[in-house]
């Protein structure tokens, strides 16, 4: 009694403050009813068979399964960066608090592993959906050991002592995490599904983002040609939508390259998406230098700097600090713009909903409504947890807080 | 400021994108050979646009420099197929490609290096497949594409053997109680988009008044027909049966019209210019047909070793005994002599491609019907292997 | 003393030129470079390079359209940027009203409203557009009652999973001069609205200019509809086997495209909404309510007024998103530009030119909304500030 008091004073409050309040809340409180009832039915009638049969589909096209070991090999190193950059973040966090006096946090123990599954839930959620999935043992032990080797390299890392070189091995590994998938001739020209999806945002995001960072500073640059150019790039790309571009790619962009070359469609697609996103990825850098006080610039030229300096060591690191959030955004926006490479015959996760579903034995039974539910979830999963991270990005680098 | 800026660029685009095409016509022009090309564009009634002139020939061949030489160093065949065609082109599970072209791009790559896996497969859209194959990114095109005039002269293409005698139909549901085109008359018909099929939808409904509902992936059109959302739906009618016999309401929920409303040959095409590999390609299609009539199986080739039949020695590679001596048949194609039972072995006869992959014991359930062997009243025929 | 001039690799002005004129031949070279490879491979492959494609037949028909398969294609592209036009001016208002709602949601007193607005946004903002046209085609479209069998609710639609019927009107004789008519009384109701405005500011009476400017407008619309007599009739769809009659109609692909992406991009504007209403410093809510406004009145004339301002330009690009986004109508054949293009290209067109015509007709689109909203947009800063 002692304890529902307070409730029903919530209740009342925050679900029937007024009669115009009720009404919404028994009206959304019935279709909240309804949508789950309908989640439920259709989560306990449908037949997931085709799911189950093309998991490996889904998430790797049609890479030769005898060299599936090169994925799972790939993942593990994959899980050692990750956890490396964590233990790394969390170490320079605590050293700078211990330079600057403040109380020194405690490095990661055992609570921390919720707080993970807390930040990480919807990632875990598809990681556990693909695992029902699975028919055999082997991914779940890939997992488990994958998030076994992130945690114990995230801790070791966190308690070893700091040092700005470590970072290095975070930016290599997934170097060696590529040759060993691209070795013995699997180039990126034979990866599909979710594999795929991945690759192009990543690859797209860093091919773009030298080409990017020059157009940012020529559109600022006081050179009247240098910025015609730069804008008249800008502007022309993110004019039109990637379709067209990723349409350019496949029939036109062989006809601006010598002969000899000859790319395949997936190199291509990528020229496409570097084209497209670098005009983006100006924008965004063009965001972080605004923000930047000209006090910061003044400062920096009465000190005698020169121009170039100024730009490298005082614009560019606080600049492309405050951009870090909106960067995420764009690759969020890339990620899932990644599935129209589906238009254009590149066998992403989105094209594979198509494959499977013209697979003799799943053919014409609407099984789309299986398959597409399962390809969101992923995407959803990849992107909620991304925006969530710039989110808490933007909040610890106190963006517009200033 | 940022307004004029995207003004003045779209309208420099523009410019750029109409000067720039002023000036290679002129030189186009200049060149007498590829202005003929430039020029030629045909447009019959039924609204066939011909490609102006996409390709006229790329690449000199001369023996032993032309494509099989750079197949054979690279180690592998580059064949354009298609992976969402139930039968005849898709991916399987464990991410095997299966189907009856796929069979025979393995066929060529046993006939060229032994193995049946020596291929590198390249899926294409309906509209990429020309672009890719005049581009020189794949080697040969087996993606149930339809033999026609101005592919095979416009396209840069050239059309080899056909491997599939296909016929555009209509399907219905049963229940409609359509039974010829004109009861289709206001009503929506599904058809996949840069085909050869949407172009001759539109010449056989051109006094016909309908809604075309123009896809661009097989599955979504399937969905739309199933849910209802077009009447009938126009495509070859080797497809239209697949789905028929999967369709969940029974195979007697819908009905193929009777009409034949054209002709649908489909077979593999390569690019212009390379009579060889042309050659290679056409006697592989040849060469699992003859196997067909002279009962050559992929499960018996070596039980042959001792056949009397000269036509099956000559294939098998075995030796000759003649008046001048013993010899071993070479065709010339630049193979090695005996390349057929490869051939024969990786993926057996025709029938056996047939049956495997559309035939009646398939989800398909295909009959044989034009694409029976001439010996039994189809057009399946090859010239001889001598 | 003049102090001595720096050397001339340090001179500021010599270096820029030096710069520039760098940037000037490497973008030259770079454009050089592939000019020439464009000009060599369309010789090598005798691919032609005009625009006269433009002017030769299209070949198929297309859905929702009259065109014959004889149009040339000139005429079908046309087509498809009406098709975009008509998704772009359908949608944009929607998901303006749909976004403003779940943004002001999101802020709600109410509990069970804010979750809601919170997982609306949280789920669609971060599922790709494609899969939600796909979805929407194939999971809600297609559940509709089949072409063959039409419902039609209140004798007022016809809706099945090919196409849709409202009412609509059906212009009769005289229809130009009853445009006409109501147009200048627009015009002059917007006359009035000025005056009234002016008449409020200079004297403080009431305003009154919904009253008067619709008020005027709607007596002059009810009088030349007498005068003219039926200029316009009111039409209700008439199924008749299997040809509907009269009202307007829009196919089943345009919905389900109109609608995922009128979702996806309200999911993105109510979060713009939503920063821009918590952007007002919360001083102006607080003397709001001092001054006895309702909280309908809060929002309306203290709260959104000073948060368009900072949601104009996010918005523009959410509205510039949506345009770009109809391209990916060619999954599910709704005939937009794009898809027009595609079939183009399929069947045999070539495929450079009619690239660069679609992004030309792409550049327009931006172009065009750009100019409308930073109109709206410098309107709304001078009379701010």
């Amino acid at each position: 009694m002692t304890i529902a008091a307070p409730r029903r004073r919530w209740v009342k409050k925050n679900l029937f403050g007024g009669v115009w309040s009720s009404l919404v809340t028994i009206g959304l409180g019935l279709a909240i009813g309804y949508v789950a009832f309908v989640l439920i039915r259709f989560l306990a009638t449908a037949d997931f068979t085709i799911l189950r049969r093309n998991l490996a589909l889904f998430m790797v096209g049609s890479f030769p399964r005898p060299e599936l070991w090169r994925v799972a090999v790939a993942v593990l190193i994959l899980a050692v960066a990750a956890g490396v950059a964590g233990g790394l973040i969390n170490a320079s966090a605590r050293l700078r608090a211990h330079q600057a006096g403040l109380p020194v946090p405690a490095p990661p123990g055992p609570r921390s592993l919720v707080n993970g599954f807390r930040r990480y839930w919807p990632l875990a959620l598809l990681i556990a959906v693909c695992l029902l999935l699975t028919e055999t043992v082997t991914p779940t032990i890939l997992v488990l050991g994958a998030i076994g080797i992130l945690v114990a390299s995230s801790w070791a890392l966190a308690r070893l002592p700091y040092s700005r070189w470590s970072w290095s091995l975070v930016v290599a590994l997934p170097f060696v995490a590529y040759l060993v998938l691209s070795s013995s001739g699997l180039g990126w020209d034979k990866w599909g599904g979710f594999m795929l999806n991945i690759f192009l945002t990543v690859a797209g995001i860093l091919f773009a983002f030298p080409i990017g960072l020059s157009l940012a500073l020529g559109r600022r640059s006081s050179l009247p040609i240098v910025r015609t150019f730069s804008v008249a790039y800008i502007e022309l790309f993110r004019g039109v939508p990637l379709i067209t571009l990723l349409l350019l790619g496949v029939f036109a962009l062989r006809l601006f390259l010598p002969s000899q070359l000859n790319p395949s469609s997936v190199t291509r697609i990528l020229v496409a998406i570097t084209i497209f996103e670098a005009a983006y990825i100006a924008e965004v850098i063009r965001g972080g230098l605004q923000s930047l006080p000209t006090g910061q610039v003044e400062a920096a030229s009465s000190l005698g700097l020169s121009t170039w300096k100024t730009t490298r060591l005082i614009v560019l690191p606080q600049a492309l600090r405050a951009t870090i959030p909106a960067m995420v955004g764009q690759f969020i926006s890339l990620f899932k713009d990644t599935t129209l490479v589906a238009a254009v015959g590149l066998s992403d996760m989105l094209n594979t909903s198509s494959i499977a579903t013209s697979q003799p034995e799943f053919n014409a039974r609407g099984l789309a409504r299986i398959t597409l539910p399962f390809v969101a979830l992923a995407f959803w999963a990849g992107s909620y947890t991304m925006s969530r991270e710039a989110r808490r990005l933007e909040r610890r680098l106190g963006i517009g807080e200033r | 400021m940022k307004l004029r800026l995207i003004a003045a660029l779209a309208a420099v685009f523009l410019l750029a994108a109409c000067t720039q095409a002023a000036d290679t016509t002129t030189t186009v022009g200049g060149t007498p050979t590829t202005a003929d090309g430039g020029v030629t564009t045909t447009a019959d009634t039924g609204g066939t646009t011909a490609p102006a002139g996409e390709t006229t020939t790329t690449g000199a061949t001369e023996p032993g420099d032309g494509l099989l030489a750079e197949v054979q160093a690279r180690g592998s065949v580059r064949c354009g197929i298609n992976e969402a065609v139930p039968g005849f082109g898709f991916l399987e599970a464990d991410g095997t490609r299966s189907g009856f072209d796929i069979d025979f791009c393995r066929a060529v790559a046993a006939a060229i290096f032994g193995d049946p896996e020596a291929v590198e497969f390249v899926p294409l859209t309906a509209q990429q497949r020309f672009t890719a194959l005049q581009a020189g990114e794949i080697d040969v095109l087996i993606r149930n594409t339809t033999y026609t005039a101005s592919r095979d002269g416009g396209e840069g293409a050239t059309f080899l053997s056909t491997t599939f005698y296909d016929g555009q139909g209509m399907m219905v549901r049963a229940d409609s109680g359509f039974t010829v085109m004109e009861d289709l008359a206001n009503t929506a018909i599904c058809v996949l988009s840069g085909t050869t099929t949407e172009l001759n939808l539109a010449t056989r409904f051109v006094d016909i008044p309908y809604e075309p509902l123009t896809f661009d992936e097989n599955d979504v059109l399937q969905e739309a027909f199933v849910a209802g959302q077009c009447d009938g739906w126009t495509s070859d009618k080797s497809q239209l049966a697949g789905v028929r016999s999967a369709f969940p309401e029974g195979p007697d929920a819908l009905v193929i019209m009777e009409e034949t409303f054209s002709k649908e040959p489909l077979g593999p095409a390569v690019r212009d210019g390379d009579s060889q590999w042309a050659q290679i390609i056409d006697w592989v299609v040849n060469v699992t047909i003859i196997a067909e009539e002279l009962g050559l199986e992929s499960g018996n080739v070596d039980t042959f070793a001792d056949t009397e039949n000269l036509e099956i020695r000559r294939l098998l590679g075995l030796e000759i005994v003649s008046d001048e001596g013993t010899t071993i048949f070479d065709a010339g194609l630049g193979l090695e002599p005996g390349w057929p039972a490869d051939v024969i072995t990786a993926v057996g006869n025709y029938g056996e491609i047939f049956n495997r992959n559309v035939g009646p014991d398939t989800p398909l359930a295909l009959e044989r019907e034009l694409n029976a062997l001439w010996t039994e009243g189809g057009l399946i025929y090859a010239p001889p292997f001598r | 003393m003049t102090p001595a001039r720096p050397p001339f690799w340090r001179n500021v002005k010599v270096l820029r030129a030096v710069i520039q004129i760098i940037a000037l031949v490497g973008v030259g070279l770079v454009v050089y470079v592939l000019f020439f490879n464009v000009t060599n491979n369309l010789r090598a492959r005798g691919i032609r390079t005009d625009f006269e494609f433009l002017d030769q037949p299209f070949g198929v028909r297309i859905a929702g359209s009259d065109l014959s398969p004889g149009a040339p294609v000139r005429a079908a592209l046309i087509n498809g940027v009406k098709n975009t036009l008509a998704l772009t001016v359908v949608g944009l208002p929607l998901l303006t009203i749909l976004g403003v709602l779940v943004g002001v949601g999101r802020l709600s007193a109410n509990w069970l409203v804010s979750k809601v607005a919170t997982v609306y946004v949280e789920i669609l903002r971060n599922l790709p557009p494609l899969l939600l046209i796909v979805f929407a085609f194939q999971g809600v479209i297609l559940r509709l009652p089949p072409a063959r069998s039409p419902a039609t609710p209140f004798g007022w639609f016809v809706i099945s999973n090919l196409e849709t019927h409202v009412p609509g009107f059906r212009a009769g004789a005289g229809y130009a001069a009853f445009i006409s008519a109501v147009g200048l009384a627009l015009a002059i109701g917007a006359f009035v609205w000025w005056w009234r405005t002016r008449v409020q500011q200079e004297t403080g009476a009431p305003h009154h200019r919904w009253a008067w400017s619709l008020g005027l407008v709607a007596v002059v619309g009810v009088i030349a509809y007498l005068v003219i007599g039926r200029p316009v009739t009111i039409t209700l769809p008439v199924l008749t086997g299997r040809v509907v009659d009269g009202g307007f109609r829009g196919l089943g692909a345009f919905f389900a495209v109109m609608g995922a992406l009128v979702l996806y991009t309200s999911s993105h504007v109510a979060e713009i909404v939503r920063g821009s209403i918590q952007a007002v410093p919360k001083g102006q809510t607080e003397a709001a309510s001092a001054l006895a406004l309702s909280g309908f009145q809060r929002l309306r004339f203290v709260v959104l007024p000073q948060a368009l301002r900072v949601a104009l330009p996010p918005m523009i690009n959410q509205y510039l998103n949506y345009v770009k986004n109809t391209s990916l109508a060619i999954v599910v054949g709704f005939a937009e530009v794009t898809l027009i293009a595609f079939q183009a290209i399929g069947n045999g067109q070539p495929a450079p030119q009619v690239i660069i015509t679609l992004m030309a007709a792409y550049l327009m689109f931006s172009l065009v909304i750009s100019l409308i909203i930073n109109v709206f947009n410098r309107r709304l800063r001078v009379v701010t500030r």
